[in-house]
Formats: structure tokens, sequence, C-alpha cells
């Protein structure tokens, strides 16, 4: 296991040329690794994270002490074997753990970006991850994983560098983001930008936080990785450390006390303003209007070996988002195959423990390999 | 309905394919056929199944595997995807037969369909004699708890072909292994085999 690393790629002769027309450059990006990259570089997983996720993919994360969000997964002898496997997750530029992004500072100022910060998109992500990559001396990518926003980063990198990924498991996601989706992701930026605190991004300059705007972002946010099954079996109408209700507005359900922890404890490691950046970088994503409104050009010259996975009680990007992928792979002839797991654990699912999805993941992992 | 699925049944189905075909199999269980087919005719092949267990192992043997239903997720395959798609056994399961055989000739040039035959004698027999739904290796299930759907006899089968845009090319006997061509309806077919198997493409 690798600690944390970080390497400054592009430079200000030789930038990163963003969507939005703007270029930035040097940026860096932090990352872990896991296992050993092999002699022919043909074992490496790239792992995207989603939104909220970062490097800290299969070690404790620093600032929780927590386990990484995929340490279930991920490891010697689990179902991604890092004994076989090299595994390699970056922070995407944007985020918050290291990575380029507005909380860091502008080499062109010496301050802090802030909203100074470039509007990068899902497109841009994938592009300093591929200079990582290249940095590595890695050709071609055994697979590439994620779910969520990880599971665009996955389309994104079948579109955009189709040659240098084997195979790739996009899970629990989208081709372009819905209005469902815009319409979650702009109540949690209008809640942070609401607070105070936020001072127009210039918080830290002004040493104040956000605190109440971000975790209200968070919770909205939770809830939708939830399902209205989980919500009624965790918590019911069940009450607080008390025994009735108390004709106030403190918590006197469980299930409001929970996503006040939620909330109070995301923004000890989440920055507000990489959470503006990140999700707006998930409403643009739109691949097929990226691709002159067909999905089919989008994908034309991938030949991966692709396997897609939905939950049941996803609402947040449904099975039939996940269809719309898997079909236009059929249609392109490619090598697919897709599992909608059978869960009550809604879009936080691809977190959780779950066997049958872990065991889908191995099966797959493992006699894909034996094609290469 | 992987009772059905001897080696030899396989045997016959591998010698109605030339090597190197695109095949998709419906309703392909755990893989099985098309890792036979994998390994004696070097196909490129594609499964869809519906039952999770089935579909994880089918990827650990290197499968390609929809979570699909024939009656619902044919549709989403443009015209002839394939050279060949197989539907061994699953007719009878199916909500809408005529539709699936049809979507069939749609997204493959050829067609390998099976299904157990209720014109056969014993099965004749059976309901005569004793007057009950009848219960065999074959059709293992009790009446109430069957998923079986659609039940034909192998000349209800060739009438439904006739009446839509169906030709059999080539029918199999599965108590000899042996493939001919088609001509005409056999009433001895109906009455001494056990299953119906037969290759069909579009008229």
């Amino acid at each position: 296991m690798s600690e944390n690393v970080i390497v400054e790629l592009a430079s200000s002769e030789n930038p990163l040329v963003l969507d939005c027309g703007k270029t930035i450059g040097p940026i860096k990006t932090a990352y872990t690794t896991y296992g050993k990259l092999n002699d022919s570089k043909s074992n490496a997983i790239l792992i995207c994270h989603a939104l909220t996720g970062d490097q800290y993919v299969a070690s404790e994360h620093p600032i929780t002490k927590k386990n990484g969000w995929w340490s279930l997964l991920i490891g010697p002898g689990k179902s991604i074997d890092t004994d076989k496997y090299f595994i390699i997750c970056p922070n995407v530029i944007g985020g918050c753990m290291g990575s380029t992004g507005p909380n860091e500072e502008n080499p062109q100022t010496g301050k802090e970006y802030g909203l100074d910060f470039p509007v990068v998109t899902i497109a841009d992500m994938v592009k300093a991850q591929k200079l990582l990559i290249d940095k590595l001396g890695i050709k071609k990518l055994f697979s590439v994983i994620g779910g969520s926003m990880g599971g665009m980063l996955v389309l994104q990198w079948l579109s955009k560098y189709p040659a240098c990924v084997f195979s790739a498991i996009p899970i629990a996601t989208t081709s372009s983001h819905s209005a469902q989706n815009i319409a979650l992701n702009e109540l949690a930026r209008q809640a942070i930008m609401a607070d105070p605190e936020w001072k127009s991004g210039n918080y830290n300059e002004q040493n104040t936080k956000p605190i109440k705007g971000l975790s209200v972002a968070r919770m909205a946010a939770h809830i939708s990785y939830l399902s209205e099954q989980s919500l009624h079996e965790k918590f019911g109408r069940n009450l607080q450390n008390k025994n009735k209700i108390e004709f106030s507005f403190d918590a006197d359900f469980q299930v409001e006390s929970y996503l006040r922890h939620q909330g109070f404890k995301f923004v000890d490691r989440f920055d507000a303003n990489s959470y503006l950046y990140i999700t707006r970088a998930m409403d643009y994503f739109d691949l097929k209007m990226e691709n002159n409104g067909s999905l089919i050009e989008a994908f034309k010259d991938t030949e991966a070996h692709t396997l897609c996975v939905s939950f049941t009680s996803d609402w947040l990007y449904p099975t039939s988002e996940n269809k719309v992928i898997t079909k236009t792979f059929n249609a392109l002839g490619l090598n697919v195959s897709f599992v909608e797991i059978d869960t009550d654990n809604g879009h936080d699912s691809f977190l959780l423990n779950e066997p049958e999805f872990f065991d889908t993941i191995q099966g797959f992992l493992d006699a894909t390999y034996k094609k290469l | 309905m992987s009772l059905f699925n001897t080696d030899k049944d396989f045997n016959v189905i591998s010698n109605l394919i030339p090597s190197g075909s695109n095949i998709i199999d419906i309703g392909c269980g755990d893989g099985s056929l098309l890792d036979y087919l994998d390994k004696n005719k070097n196909i490129n092949g594609r499964g869809l199944e519906i039952d999770q267990d089935k579909i994880r192992e089918c990827l650990a043997k290197g499968i390609s595997v929809m979570q699909g239903d024939a009656d619902i997720d044919l549709v989403d395959y443009p015209d002839k995807s394939f050279d060949y798609s197989i539907l061994t056994y699953t007719l009878q399961a199916t909500k809408k037969p005529k539709e699936v055989l049809e979507e069939l000739v749609r997204i493959s040039d050829k067609a390998i369909v099976s299904f157990p035959n209720f014109g056969y004698w014993k099965i004749r027999l059976n309901l005569l004699l004793n007057g009950t739904m009848p219960v065999s290796n074959n059709l293992s299930y009790s009446w109430y708890e069957t998923p079986n759907l659609h039940f034909c006899t192998i000349t209800d089968f060739i009438e439904l072909c006739g009446a839509t845009n169906i030709k059999i090319e080539k029918k199999c006997n599965l108590k000899k292994y042996s493939i001919q061509e088609y001509t005409k309806k056999s009433k001895f077919d109906n009455f001494f085999l056990e299953s119906g198997m037969f290759l069909i493409s579009k008229k």
C-alpha cells in the first residue's frame, strides 16, 4: 500500500486545456496506489471516486480515521485483489484532498483560487487522470471502475481514450445528468451559497466556514442516496432518546438526528467550494450532447469489455438510466454484461457490504483478465 | 430447464452452427451451452438471463451476459445483431411466444428453438388414463407451481410458423441426435418425439 502521493502534471508552457476554454498548468494530482504494477504494466486498475469520495479508497482516511470507502471491495485476497492487480485512485481536479482545486493555491497569484478556479468538467477530470496514467508509464489500463460520478468518469474514459481501456465497470451512473439530478445539486449549491459564512467563496481568507450551508447540502444529498424502504427500516418514526414528541423543532425523530449528524461530520472533511465545482461538473455531463446527439457516436471507437451494474432501489441513478448505456453498448456489438442487484439500500448500495455485487465484480474481472 | 441440456443436445446445436458465428443464447442459464460452443466452435457469444446467481456463474466463465427477460429486452437489439439466436426450452415460459419468435428472426439471421412437445404419446396417454396434468422428468413441475405458461405440440409450433413470417429450415431429432432439412409436417414426429428443435429464419 502506498502513502498519499502528490505529483505535478502539465506545466505553464504546456497547460491542461479545459472545456471552458481556460487553461491551467501546472496542476497537482494526489493519488494512492495498492499492489504492484507488473513488468508488462498490464495489471493496472483505475478507480474513479464519486462526488464526495477521494483517493483514500482502500486505506485509512487522514481526517476521519475511517477505513477507505471501498476497503470492503479492494485489498489483498478481496474481490479486487491487490495481490493480483495494481490499483490507482486519484483525487479529481476540483477536489479538496490535495489535487488542484478551489481551495488550493493559484500559482499565478500565490493566493487561494476560491471562485477564480475555472469551472471544470468530467472530461477535464479525465484529461488530468490521463496525464497521471501517462506519467506512470501505463499504455492501457486493464480496467477503469467507478460508481455514481465515478461511473461518469469511467464512461468518459471509454469515450475519450478508447485505446487505453481494456475493460470497464460503470456502476449506478448515467450518460447524462437528468433534470432531477441537476435539481438536487442546485438545492445543495444554494444551501451553501445562502450561508452568510460562505462570503462569496472567500471564507478561508476571512477565517469563516459555511458549516451550516454545507451540512444542509450534505443532508439533502444523503436522502437521495437512500431509499424509502431503507429509511423506514432504519428509523421508522422512532424518537431520538425520548418517549414522546416535544412540540419543538429539536431533533425529535431519529431520522432527523441521523441527518444532522451526517451533515456536521461531513464539513470536517469536505470543502464547500469543491462541492460547488464538482456538482457543476456532474450537471454539465452529457455524453450524448457532447457527441452531436448520438451516444453511439460517443462510444464508437471502444472495444472494451464492459460490466454495467445498477441497484433496484436506486432512484438517483435508476436502472433505466444505466440501461441506456447497456443498450448503446449492445447496439455497437460490444462485449457488455449487465446486472441489476436486488437491494433496499438505494444509491448508496455501491459503497455498502453487498456480497452479490462484490462477487459479480470479481467474477467479471478475473475472467476478463484471462483474455488480456 | 437444465434437465434437457445434455452434452448430446449441445452437440446437435453445435452441428447447426458454423465456426466463429456471433451468437446470443436467450435464457442462457449458467452459460454452459455458450461455453461449450466457445470451446468447440470458437463462437462470439452473448447471453440473456433473468436469474442473478446464474448471471454471476456466466461472468466467472468469462461470458458476456445481460440480465433481462426474453419478453421485454429483445427489443433493445438492432436488426441482424447476431448470426444465430438460441432459445432452448424457454419458449414455453415466455408470456408472448409468438412475439418472441418474431424477435428472434429479427435480431439474428437464423434461430434455433427447442421446446417440450405436448403431442408426445406418453403425455397424451397420461392425460387419457390419469386425467391429470403431466409431470415427468422433463416436465417436473406441478401445474400450480410451473413457470411454464404456453405449452405447445410440434404441430402447433409448425402451424404458428406458417401463420407468421417464419420459415422452418431444419428439424432436429433429439432422440437420434440427427438433423434433417425440413420439408413437411410429420405426424410421427409429433407423436414420438419428447421435444422439438428447429432451425428457423425470416421468410
